[in-house]
């Protein structure tokens, strides 16, 4: 009645998408690793997923922005919940020091920053598959 | 004649201003129009790319979507690192839907758009390959006789690469040379006429920059060069202003006059040195000034 | 290496290609003032060796230039990596001491997306933004023969429609109060 859910993470530090993808898997998850959004969009494409997680600054830059607008245009992808994870007020604090990240520019469902406590993580998972499931009851296609 | 777009960019509302007045002394001579794009911005320079590559991209996709605007599809810009970022901006937006989208999406907040109908010139381009040689030969009143010039490829007029060249296009280019023949000058075979000036490093590196540019003033005197012709304001500063560091610090005594091509042309095309920006030099242009064939009947006479 | 990942989207091919010709080293006109050449700096990625990547002044020290991207037999775009190595180290915050080209690239942003327009591209931003310029730039520009022939300006030029462009690249980089 409620199969293993399937998650893919997207993020280009090896170190910490395996971090991420134990503590999902050790509570029940399955979860696929792709390093960039290239091969994130592939994996889209080819599997079916009940939820992203998503790194913001990757490759060129502020990568995640990009995919996560192009997800939300797509329609075999607009409904699954995308989950931000990102380091980037860190990353680029130099330049707006202390600023917030704006949450309408990033058309996602969720956005936590990193470090991630791996409770406030598999609680933010759960809750965000079971609002989708809430979206479209059955949730089968 | 047509009517270009015209990007000038940050350095030549400053440093390089004589490259500025010379390019639209020089362009107005030959029949083309310069029109100055309105409210144009920074074009990131390498410092962008070395943050975010999608913000140095925004940068260039802004600059475009205002030539787009005005309904000008030919844009010309003097500096080669402005050219380059502009070039490739375009060619990364034709290329990838999902880039041009994103610029699109953030061009919105300026009421912009962008739709890929800009085609990015460097300005020596502009002169050789739409106005042709010929056209310019034809309107030389007072050849550069006598004088030996070392034309300055530096590097990003010419590299990366553009879609359609072959190495050679990037390796053996000979447009310039060909160009200072059509002025009258003899153009200077040098072994590092394309050889990097150190750019920003004079900034962040510069014992490897001054070593750069000893090198490449080294090369262009050897070969017996009277002045050394630049594409790039950041080439022309970085030879001509820290041409005394690099004599004081390396023990050098180079005294090499560094010019604009569009100087040089200006000349060549009988304008008035004054109108070219030419007396705002640190090393004094006056043996360039002298090879003009006026000036030699005027002695003569 | 993380720095593999951050290539995906460059031009060129992937740096495992390289077949240590070492044509990138001969023809980097920086190359004598790197700590480790182009070439060696390919096969420590190749090997993993992030910390020591890290360390390097090697892509600190690169101009730009791309003639190793031209003459790379493999198609490597050597100067790309170069461009990924520093956003890397920008974004996390780790370079060796003592370089200046990170904190220049730095101010330099912070100038444009103050301005929409930069001082003097190459030099000016970091002098300025250090208050040195009746100091340094005075010294090592000579700024008064500049400033006498009029090729130097003290105060940067603005945009018109700054609020506007800030606002553009909070869309790129999603940080609320840019404008």
């Amino acid at each position: 009645m409620n199969p293993t859910k399937r998650l893919l993470i997207v993020d280009d530090d090896p170190d910490f998408a395996g971090a991420i993808s134990e503590i999902l898997e050790s509570a029940g998850y399955e979860t696929d690793i792709t390093h960039n959004p290239k091969e994130g969009w592939a994996a889209l494409k080819t599997n079916k997923y009940d939820l992203l997680l998503l790194d913001i600054m990757m490759g060129r830059g502020a990568e995640g922005v990009m995919m996560a607008r192009k997800i939300r245009k797509d329609e075999s992808l607009r409904e699954m919940p995308v989950l931000i994870i990102t380091g980037l007020r860190e990353q680029i604090a130099f330049l707006f020091p202390g600023q917030a990240i704006h949450p309408g520019f990033v058309p996602v469902d969720e956005l936590v920053e990193k470090p991630v406590e791996p409770e406030l993580l598999l609680d933010r998972v759960g809750a965000l598959i079971e609002a989708s499931e809430a979206r479209s009851p059955g949730g089968d296609e | 004649m047509k009517t270009y777009a015209y990007y000038p960019g940050c350095s030549l509302e400053s440093m390089a201003v004589s490259y500025h007045v010379s390019a639209v002394e020089v362009a107005h001579l030959l029949g083309v129009t310069l029109v100055e794009i309105e409210d144009w911005n920074c074009c990131g320079a390498t410092a962008y790319s070395h943050v975010d590559e999608l913000l140095a991209q925004v940068l260039s996709a802004r600059n475009l979507a205002l030539a787009e605007k005005e309904q000008r599809p030919d844009l010309v810009a003097p500096c080669s690192g402005c050219f380059k970022n502009l070039y490739f901006a375009n060619e990364h937006m034709l290329e990838d839907a999902d880039l041009m989208d994103h610029m699109n999406f953030a061009l919105e907040a300026d009421d912009l758009s962008y739709s890929g109908g800009v085609t990015v010139h460097h300005l020596m381009d502009l002169f050789v390959r739409e106005v042709g040689l010929d056209a310019i030969r034809e309107k030389v009143e007072d050849p550069l006789e006598g004088l030996r010039v070392a034309p300055y490829y530096g590097c990003q007029m010419t590299r990366p690469r553009k879609p359609g060249e072959g190495l050679e296009d990037v390796e053996g280019p000979r447009f310039f040379e060909e160009l200072v023949g059509a002025l009258g000058a003899i153009p200077v075979d040098y072994p590092y006429r394309m050889r990097c000036c150190g750019a920003s490093l004079i900034a962040t590196s510069r014992q490897a920059a001054l070593s750069m540019l000893r090198d490449l003033l080294q090369s262009a005197m050897d070969a017996g060069a009277d002045v050394i012709a630049t594409s790039c304001p950041l080439c022309q500063i970085n030879l001509e202003v820290y041409q005394s560091e690099v004599n004081r610090e390396l023990g050098t005594e180079f005294s090499m006059p560094i010019m604009y091509f569009t100087q040089l042309m200006g000349l060549a095309l009988g304008i008035k040195p004054k109108q070219l920006g030419i007396g705002s030099e640190v090393v004094p242009v006056a043996p360039v000034l002298a090879c003009r064939q006026s000036q030699r009947t005027a002695v003569a006479g | 290496m993380e720095v593999m990942n951050l290539l995906y989207a460059g031009d060129g091919k992937p740096p495992n290609l390289c077949v240590h010709c070492s044509v990138c080293s001969a023809t980097c006109p920086a190359v004598e003032f790197m700590d480790h050449s182009p070439r060696m700096l390919l096969a420590m990625i190749n090997a993993g060796m992030k910390d020591e990547v890290l360390a390097s002044n090697t892509f600190w020290t690169c101009a730009s230039c791309f003639a190793c991207s031209e003459r790379c037999p493999q198609g490597i775009h050597v100067a790309q990596i170069m461009y990924a190595l520093k956003r890397y180290s920008l974004w996390h915050n780790r370079y060796p001491e003592g370089l200046v080209g990170p904190d220049f690239s730095r101010r330099f942003v912070k100038t444009i997306l103050a301005n929409g327009k930069s001082y003097e591209p190459g030099y000016a931003p970091a002098f300025i933004w250090e208050g040195g310029l009746p100091g340094l730039l005075y010294e090592m520009l000579g700024a008064v023969k500049l400033l006498r022939r009029g090729r130097l300006q003290l105060i940067p030029k603005k945009i018109k429609r700054v609020d506007n462009f800030r606002q553009m690249i909070g869309r790129i980089i999603p940080l609320e109060g840019i404008s």
